[in-house]
């Protein structure tokens, strides 16, 4: 076993919410060529027929009001461009269209195509420049977060393409670790906040929550759970500690506020030596809000689910045979190569969450779906002989 | 190199406090310390319209309600009444305290006003 394996006691996930790959690390291209970016010449036409470049103007806040449509009927058209056919490809030229259908303003609908420059996004490029980015992580769904959310908790959303209350019919991979006597733990910001989704679990297994306070105390006295989940402030908000930043990253809420909590979730791990030895975070997007995203999303091993016209809101049936659009997303550790960049050849999603945390902490399962179960692990990147010295850490 | 900015008597709480600059450790080897800008404090905006993803929390949370707590104990107010992030926080914490009372936060000493 690779040494860095070996070392490897806890697994941390902190899912964001709705950025592209391209809209947050797009720009490293221009500094790091293996990062499948942008470089000014990816284009969607707009409802007059013109084409519209990528540019890096995005803004932290106010630019992308109202919130893009992610339901399923709207990414299929910026995916498809509007095509029904059966013979359809995707071509991700359809985002600006999707965008002008909101307002009908033309000159709005462009600011889809808008992408953050590395600088103004300190924490993400380090964190990209210094650890490994994947090329190629998508959406487990094209759709709207809660289902996609679902893959990362359950390694499947139970047929759901959309947003409503479901009770799943399987076990979360939290469970599935108590079950085998390990540990884990799913840190919400606070009560005011409080969890998506996994409500269902917030209600008949509140021992598996903690808030995020908790959270940076587990991490300072080297109490962390085996696996850990942590989810972002979803509102602007007051709490006793005063007024609170929604820093979930989700359009329009202010990007800057979640730099500032990825950078809390890295130094909290990264000032306990013994547990920055011994963890590996992943930050990841759960889906991509509408944004733009130049990568079609590919094919992907169907989950023996499928979802009807009157759930996709679209003419056809749904099979869960290919994924959602492509996402952000950063493995961290000191046993992955600086800089590195996981090839276009290995295809992710967030069903590789729970297959990447039952396959090291429990070994052989065999009640995920097939789709989890053909899902790529990821912990094969923590391959170095030996423990980088080298890091970096955020202040303000 | 390993350099440690000067310290200050800046005082955070919560994520801040994992970035304020008192707080930053000796680590050891070669670290590079990255200053990252605060928003401006204009961007707060509580009484922002609700989003679909909210919504959809809301919805979620009442269904818990009513599955906790007989009709006459429940919060009544509805989802779709609910129009501001102030509002959707006011009762998501209400509802979460019902199910997870453990995540409530312990009241801070402060000092007389």
């Amino acid at each position: 076993m690779a040494p860095g394996l070996d070392a490897l006691k806890h697994i941390v996930v902190l899912m964001m919410e709705n950025r592209s790959f391209d809209h947050m690390l797009g720009s490293l291209k221009a500094t790091n060529p293996l990062i499948d970016g942008l470089d000014g010449t990816q284009s969607n036409p707009d409802t007059q027929g013109n084409q519209v470049f990528v540019q890096p103007l995005a803004e932290f806040q106010s630019q992308l009001d109202p919130d893009p449509d992610h339901a399923f009927p709207a990414v299929d058209q910026q995916i498809f461009a509007g095509d029904q056919s059966a013979e359809r490809v995707a071509t991700m030229k359809g985002f600006v269209q999707s965008y002008y259908q909101q307002q009908q303003d033309l000159a709005h609908s462009q600011k889809i195509m808008y992408y953050f420059s590395a600088d103004k996004l300190p924490v993400l490029t380090a964190l990209a420049n210094n650890f490994v980015v994947f090329n190629r992580w998508f959406a487990s769904i094209p759709g709207p977060t809660l289902c996609n959310r679902a893959f990362a908790h359950y390694g499947t959303s139970f047929g759901q393409v959309g947003m409503s209350v479901f009770y799943p019919q399987g076990k979360s991979i939290y469970e599935r670790l108590q079950d085998g006597g390990r540990t884990a733990k799913l840190y919400y910001f606070d009560q005011q906040s409080s969890s998506l989704e996994v409500v269902n679990l917030l209600q008949h297994q509140p021992q598996l929550f903690a808030t995020y306070d908790q959270f940076l105390a587990d991490c300072k006295l080297g109490r962390l759970s085996d696996y850990s989940f942590i989810e972002p402030n979803y509102s602007d908000h007051d709490n006793d500690d005063g007024a609170q930043l929604a820093s979930d990253q989700h359009p329009d809420h202010n990007v800057q506020e979640g730099e500032l909590f990825i950078a809390s979730v890295y130094n909290a791990i990264r000032a306990n030596p013994e547990l920055w030895a011994s963890t590996a975070l992943l930050v990841v997007y759960d889906e991509h809000g509408g944004i733009f995203d130049h990568v079609p999303p590919p094919p992907c091993t169907p989950d023996g689910y499928s979802a009807g016209p009157t759930s996709t809101g679209l003419n056809y049936t749904f099979e869960f045979n290919r994924l959602g659009v492509r996402v952000p997303a950063i493995l961290i550790s000191p046993w992955v190569p600086k800089g590195g960049v996981v090839g276009t050849d290995r295809v992710f999603e967030h069903a590789s969450i729970p297959a990447t945390v039952t396959n090291h902490f429990i070994g052989s399962y065999t009640a995920s779906t097939k789709r989890e179960q053909n899902a790529q692990t990821f912990l094969d990147l923590l391959s170095l002989d030996a423990m980088r010295t080298d890091s970096v850490f955020f202040n303000t | 190199m390993n350099t440690v900015p000067n310290r200050t008597k800046h005082k955070a709480q919560g994520p801040r406090s994992m970035l304020a600059k008192e707080r930053i450790p000796r680590l050891a080897g070669d670290v590079s310390y990255i200053t990252i800008p605060n928003p401006s404090s204009s961007t707060m905006n509580s009484n922002r319209p609700v989003s679909s993803l909210i919504r959809s929390q809301l919805q979620h949370l009442q269904h818990a309600e009513s599955a906790r707590l007989p009709k006459e104990k429940r919060d009544g107010r509805r989802p779709e009444d609910i129009g501001t992030e102030a509002e959707a926080a006011s009762y998501i914490a209400k509802i979460t305290n019902l199910l997870h009372p453990q995540g409530r936060k312990r009241s801070r000493s402060r000092p007389p006003s």
